[in-house]
Parts: C-alpha cells; sequence; structure tokens
C-alpha cells in the first residue's frame, strides 16, 4: 500500500479525531485524502509530531488524538517514545509510516531497511501496545483494535513511497486557529481576550 | 515513618512558581538542571494544581508544549541554557510561525558565577540567539522581583501569542560561585 491509499483508508475512521502530520509528505497525503479543520498540519519541527501528539492528548483527556508520522521523523526524536511510555495517555495512537526513506527530501535510506525496527523501539520504550500493519486491510483491523483497547498505541504502516500532488495551505497561523476552533480548545476563542 | 519538614525554597524559585501560576500557566514541561530541581520541589510542594512533565530532550519538550496549548493550556517549558541550543528549530519552524505561545524559563550557564569554561560559550550565546529568532526575552534582575518578571512575561506571551523567555541568571540561582581547585 502507498502512504497516500493508506491515509485515504483512513479518513472515516478519523471521524472527530484530532489528526496530527508530520511535515512533508506526510502532511500532504493528510490534505490530499481530504482537508479538515481538526488536521494540524505541520510546515516544519521535523520529529515532534508524536511530542505534539502527546502534548494535545494531556491537555484533553477526552479527545482521540491520532499522529501521523514517519519514520524518517520519529528517527529525529526517539526519546518521545519513552516519555510515551512514562506519561501512557490511553487516547493518543502514533501511527509510523514506514517506507524506508526520507521520502520529502530525495528517498534516501532510512534506517528501518538496515535493521532498525521502530516497532520493537517502541515496546522497548515501554509502550504496551505496539502493533504493525502491512495491507489496507491489515491496517483496518489494527484501527478496530486500536478502538477497543486503550492507547497509547504504536502502529507501524509499512507503506511505500509516492509522490504527493498537492500541499496544504502554507498560512500556519490558519492551520492552527481553525484547529483549536475544531477541537473546542478553549483559547481559541480569546482572540485579544485577558492575559 | 517519619515526616519530614518541607524544606523551604529559596526566594528566586518560590518567585519562579508564583511567576507562572500568575500567569495561567498550570502545566511545566522541563529538561532538568541543578537550580531548576528547587523550582521542581516548590512546585511539589506548594502548587498540586500544576503538572510537571519531563521531557528527554529540550527540542522535544518545546513539541508537547505546543500540543498543550493546541489543546487549550497554557505551557510553562523551563530548561537550562545549554539545551537552547537544541530547542532552535522547534522555535523557530513551528512556535513563532504558527504564534504558539510559551512561557519559557531559561536558567543560566555560562553567565556570572560560572565554574565550568566548557558552558560559557553558549550562556553568551542565549539572548543573541533569542533576538536573533525574535523571541523577547528579559533576564530576572534580582530574587525579589522574579515572580513579577515571570508573571509579566507569561502574561505577555499568552495575550499576545509569542512565546516569551524569562532568564534566570547564576548571580541569582547559584549566588555563592563553587570555585574547583
Amino acid at each position: 500500500m502507498t502512504r497516500l491509499e493508506a491515509t485515504r483508508s483512513m479518513t472515516a475512521w478519523f471521524g472527530d479525531r484530532a489528526v496530527v502530520a508530520s511535515l512533508g509528505h506526510p502532511a500532504y497525503d493528510l490534505f490530499a485524502a481530504g482537508d479538515r479543520p481538526a488536521n494540524f498540519y505541520t510546515w516544519g519541527s521535523m520529529g515532534l509530531a508524536s511530542s505534539i501528539g502527546l502534548g494535545l492528548a494531556m491537555a484533553q483527556p477526552a479527545k482521540r488524538v491520532v499522529v501521523l508520522d514517519g519514520d524518517g521523523s520519529l528517527l529525529m526524536n526517539l526519546g518521545s517514545l519513552a516519555t510515551i511510555g512514562w506519561v501512557r495517555p490511553k487516547n493518543l495512537v502514533v501511527i509510523v509510516w514506514d517506507n524506508g526513506v526520507y521520502g520529502t527530501t530525495g528517498g534516501q535510506d532510512t534506517a528501518t531497511v538496515h535493521g532498525t525496527n521502530l516497532a520493537g523501539a517502541a515496546t522497548a520504550m515501554g509502550i504496551s501496545n505496539v502493533t504493525t500493519a502491512e495491507t489496507i486491510d491489515g491496517l483496518a483491523r489494527v484501527l478496530d483494535r486500536v478502538d477497543a483497547e486503550p492507547g497509547p498505541w504504536v502502529v507501524v504502516a509499512k507503506v511505500t513511497e509516492n509522490m504527493p500532488a498537492v500541499k496544504p495551505p502554507l498560512d500556519c497561523v490558519y492551520i492552527k486557529q481553525r484547529f483549536m476552533a475544531a477541537i473546542g480548545s478553549p483559547e481559541a476563542a480569546t482572540i485579544g481576550g485577558p492575559a | 515513618m517519619l515526616a519530614l519538614a518541607p524544606m523551604s525554597s529559596p526566594e528566586w524559585a518560590a518567585g519562579v512558581c508564583a511567576g507562572l501560576h500568575a500567569a495561567g500557566s498550570r502545566h511545566v514541561v522541563y529538561v532538568p538542571d541543578n537550580p531548576l530541581s528547587h523550582v521542581l520541589r516548590e512546585l511539589r510542594q506548594n502548587y498540586p494544581d500544576v503538572e510537571t512533565t519531563i521531557a528527554t530532550r529540550e527540542e522535544e519538550a518545546f513539541g508537547i508544549a505546543a500540543g498543550l496549548y493546541l489543546g487549550g493550556k497554557r505551557p510553562t517549558v523551563m530548561l537550562q541554557s545549554s539545551g537552547l541550543g537544541n530547542s532552535l528549530n522547534a522555535l523557530t519552524s513551528l512556535f513563532v510561525p504558527y504564534q504558539i505561545p510559551a512561557l519559557i524559563l531559561i536558567s543560566m550557564r555560562g553567565d556570572a558565577n560560572e565554574w565550568n569554561a566548557a558552558q560559557v560559550p553558549m550562556g553568551r550565546a542565549v539572548a543573541p540567539i533569542l533576538d536573533a529568532i525574535e523571541i523577547p526575552n528579559v533576564s530576572a534582575a534580582s530574587a525579589e522581583s522574579v515572580a513579577d518578571t515571570v508573571a509579566l512575561v507569561g502574561k505577555t506571551a499568552f495575550s499576545t501569542r509569542r512565546a516569551g523567555a524569562c532568564l534566570l541568571p547564576r548571580r541569582i540561582t547559584v549566588p555563592a560561585p563553587q570555585v574547583i581547585a
């Protein structure tokens, strides 16, 4: 399955979930699969999507939070798995698109095609619900389990690279304000409000 | 069981806690250092409504803080100045362009009273770096004024959606210089 096919297969499941996408191709494919206000597209801060998702899950324990990360991005911030394994937010799901390449920067190999096992790393960091998916049907079955068992979840989805054709809006403040309003964050309503 | 009397916190550390609390922050994400341990103890003893989360690296702390803000909270990030270098991509490509605020508390190394020469280059660079990436920053002037300064930096940050930093110099946090023979 390509990353775009896998992302498209999840759009109904996203529902009212907050979705945080790592910069570059994961964010582009999320936009291509269907733009929605509760998507938070990062344009920088490589590696931090799972950390942003963790903070969001901590702030809103009743909101289901999904992170769409990349293998290269997660490798840049492996410590995030340790913190997630410590904090253990029940409402956090980290999907790692593992295509074995730095797709956004020209297709250089990542360590996952040379022996690194990100699912094993997540387990070793204390995250109890870790699994992999290699097909669209397999991913759908995993999402059923995610719905049935509390998180945190790390799902390493083996995908192939595809070249995105569209990009989300470049207006970062628009992305943020729209996202916060969509998920009901109190600060979204305080433009010009009290300190 | 032995009941231990709570340790009293130095005035500057009590001021940091009072200031961040007055700014409405109830979440502190941090990478620890020695002076900040006073702040953490004061939070544990006197601020049960403040949640603390330790990160493995400063950049990660900023990522968690950004998520807390997106979820409607007012995050504080505490770090040693040596960790500012680890934080720059988060600040310049997430906090600044998305206008995500945070109260940033920086325990200084490499300024007056520093004994470790390896800490000096970054210590000298902290304020120029923050200026260069357009993050407002002030240095606490005295232990007595820390509370007001931290509160003002935090309130300004959260009311303008712009991260702001308060530097905590060693002449306040480590008033007696350590000397190695």
